[in-house]
């Protein structure tokens, strides 16, 4: 009689044991932590930081909740696994989104540049249109200088588009456009002059 | 004692030395440390929404190794049987991590702020370098090379303030160095290139008190042609009656020497000749006397010394005349004026009358404070 209690109680102790030992979503976690990797190599830190933050928060936390879990006697990782799961897929959809701001920003460019290749193509026919014996003058000359600088932005930034770095060629290009637009204000202004 | 009374006690007291285990089992498993291990990752977390990889890049990298110890320490005890985990390493790192991670917090804060008003002080100060080097040498023969670095000088400026709007501060701290750069050096070498054009100003100021003497002494009228502010002032008595703006020649700097340079040349000359109708192609001209006596025997000895080749012409024709209003320097070397201001000063001025014309009626020192 005495064997059977001591029988049962080991008995009830492990199933006791093993109803708590549930098992870690290590797969899951390496699934998660790709996706997060994949939309850093995507760039979300770039063109969507505030996004990418939120996903590395997340991730933490889940990490965070594994580790509580694998520190109890009875663990349970039903949550941490909805959550792994809400990471990878928040993480994918970054991924999207990420791809879709690239695009956006890197269409901004082509068209930014394209305008400002017409503004540069017309501000060299006004130039032109300068009558001669003007073209010493100081001002027609620090104009032509800022048209050299501005075809040198042109050229970086296409470049950087090329290399895939958008964000950092619309700045340029933004800044190049700008520029070329005072540039054409200026010289129609002077030419308006000239023909009084 | 009944048989069923003896089972119901044996029941009992297995149930009561189970549940003993269980609390025994509880008691001895150590707690772990969630508490500790959440707050430092919520104040890594804090820290870099905060930027302070960017800001406070020492202090945040410390609180992200000290973070990665708890959680690679919490890892390890966890590979331990349960009841000999030990979490005290792991909660003092999660406390250190998250004592650095609030001091990375503040200090990119600080940091931050430091930085974007010091870059906002710097902005400011470029821009006026702008304001000065466009009101100094906008219209100053400048190499090319210079203008070269002015403008890539303005347009770095300008990133760098995109940058800054964008609260990119280190990004817009690299461009304004680069913008500081071409802009100061272009100004310095600029600066001293216009400093030697007015090392001529002592004699230019003589010039101009002579003619307003002589404009009070006769009671007469005296022309004088300041270059650099382009500017013509027009004196009866010895006061200042009209104040026009003067185009000039297209390389306008420094006395003419020679025919063809499109240079205005400086010194005291008299209107020669009224011109008007047919007698110029300019509205109205009042021809003056250039060469004179001072410009002949200075384009001698540079033909002499070689300077100059033996074919040289000193020119001749320089007017001052019609046509102007354009608002650039355009002219071979004479002085264009606009119709209106011709006729007013072509009726008043007379054959004989003096044309002064002087680099600057006004010292750099004097220009560059008035900036």
């Amino acid at each position: 009689m005495k064997n059977r209690i001591s029988m049962g109680i080991a008995a009830l102790m492990m199933v006791a044991i093993l109803v708590g030992c549930g098992k870690e979503p290590v797969a899951m976690v390496d699934a998660a932590k790709a996706a997060v990797a994949a939309a850093k190599t995507a760039q979300a830190d770039i063109y969507l930081p505030a996004e990418f933050a939120a996903l590395q928060d997340s991730l933490d936390v889940v990490l965070t909740e594994i580790e509580s879990q694998k520190s109890k006697l009875f663990k349970s990782f039903s949550a941490p696994k909805l959550k792994l799961d809400q990471v990878t897929a928040m993480a994918n959809e970054v991924v999207t989104k990420t791809g879709i701001r690239k695009e956006e920003v890197k269409s901004a460019d082509v068209g930014l540049l394209a305008e400002l290749t017409t503004v540069m193509q017309e501000n060299t026919g006004l130039i032109a249109k300068a009558p001669k014996g003007k073209e010493g003058q100081a001002v027609l000359e620090q104009i032509r200088a800022e048209m050299t600088e501005i075809q040198g932005s042109m050229t970086e930034a296409q470049t950087l588009v090329d290399k895939g770095a958008f964000m950092d060629a619309h700045n340029k290009v933004t800044v190049a456009k700008e520029k070329a637009v005072g540039i054409n204000t200026e010289l129609k202004e002077a030419i308006a002059k000239v023909k009084r | 004692m009944n048989r069923k009374v003896k089972i119901s006690l044996i029941i009992a007291g297995g149930a009561i030395f189970i549940l003993l285990i269980v609390l025994l089992l509880f008691r001895l498993v150590p707690e772990p440390p969630v508490v500790s291990v959440s707050k430092a990752r919520e104040a890594l977390s804090a820290a870099r929404l905060n930027k302070a990889g960017t800001y406070s890049p020492v202090p945040y990298r410390e609180a992200e190794a000290l973070f990665d110890s708890a959680m690679a320490n919490w890892q390890k005890e966890n590979k331990r049987f349960i009841w000999f985990r030990d979490f005290e390493k792991v909660k003092k790192f999660a406390e250190m991590s998250g004592k650095k991670s609030a001091e990375a917090l503040q200090s990119s804060t600080l940091n931050a702020e430091d930085l974007k008003t010091r870059l906002i002080h710097r902005i400011d100060s470029v821009n006026n370098l702008i304001l000065t080097l466009d009101k100094l040498f906008n219209s100053y023969p400048l190499e090319p090379e210079i203008r070269t670095r002015i403008s890539k000088g303005k347009l770095l400026l300008k990133e760098a303030e995109i940058e800054y709007k964008k609260g990119e501060y280190f990004r817009a701290g690299n461009r304004l160095a680069d913008s500081e750069d071409l802009l100061l050096t272009s100004y310095q070498s600029s600066l001293a290139n216009i400093e030697e054009y007015f090392s001529a100003f002592s004699l230019w100021k003589k010039w101009i008190d002579k003619t307003v003497s002589e404009s009070k002494r006769n009671r007469s009228y005296s022309v004088i042609i300041d270059k650099f502010a382009h500017k013509c002032y027009i004196y009866y008595n010895g006061i200042r009656k009209y104040e026009f703006t003067a185009e000039l020649g297209i390389n306008w700097v420094g006395d003419k020497r020679v025919k063809g340079d499109k240079t205005t040349p400086e010194g005291h000359y008299r209107i020669v000749k009224k011109l008007s109708k047919s007698g110029t192609k300019y509205y109205k001209a009042l021809l003056i006397d250039y060469p004179n006596k001072e410009d002949t025997e200075r384009f001698r000895k540079e033909i002499s010394a070689g300077t100059l080749p033996r074919s040289a012409d000193i020119g001749g024709l320089i007017e001052i005349h019609g046509n102007g209003g354009k608002g650039i320097d355009w002219t071979d070397g004479c002085v264009a004026l606009t119709d209106s201001e011709m006729d007013i000063i072509f009726d008043i001025l007379k054959v004989s009358t003096p044309v002064t014309i002087v680099g600057s009626a006004v010292g750099l020192q004097e220009i560059l404070k008035g900036k």
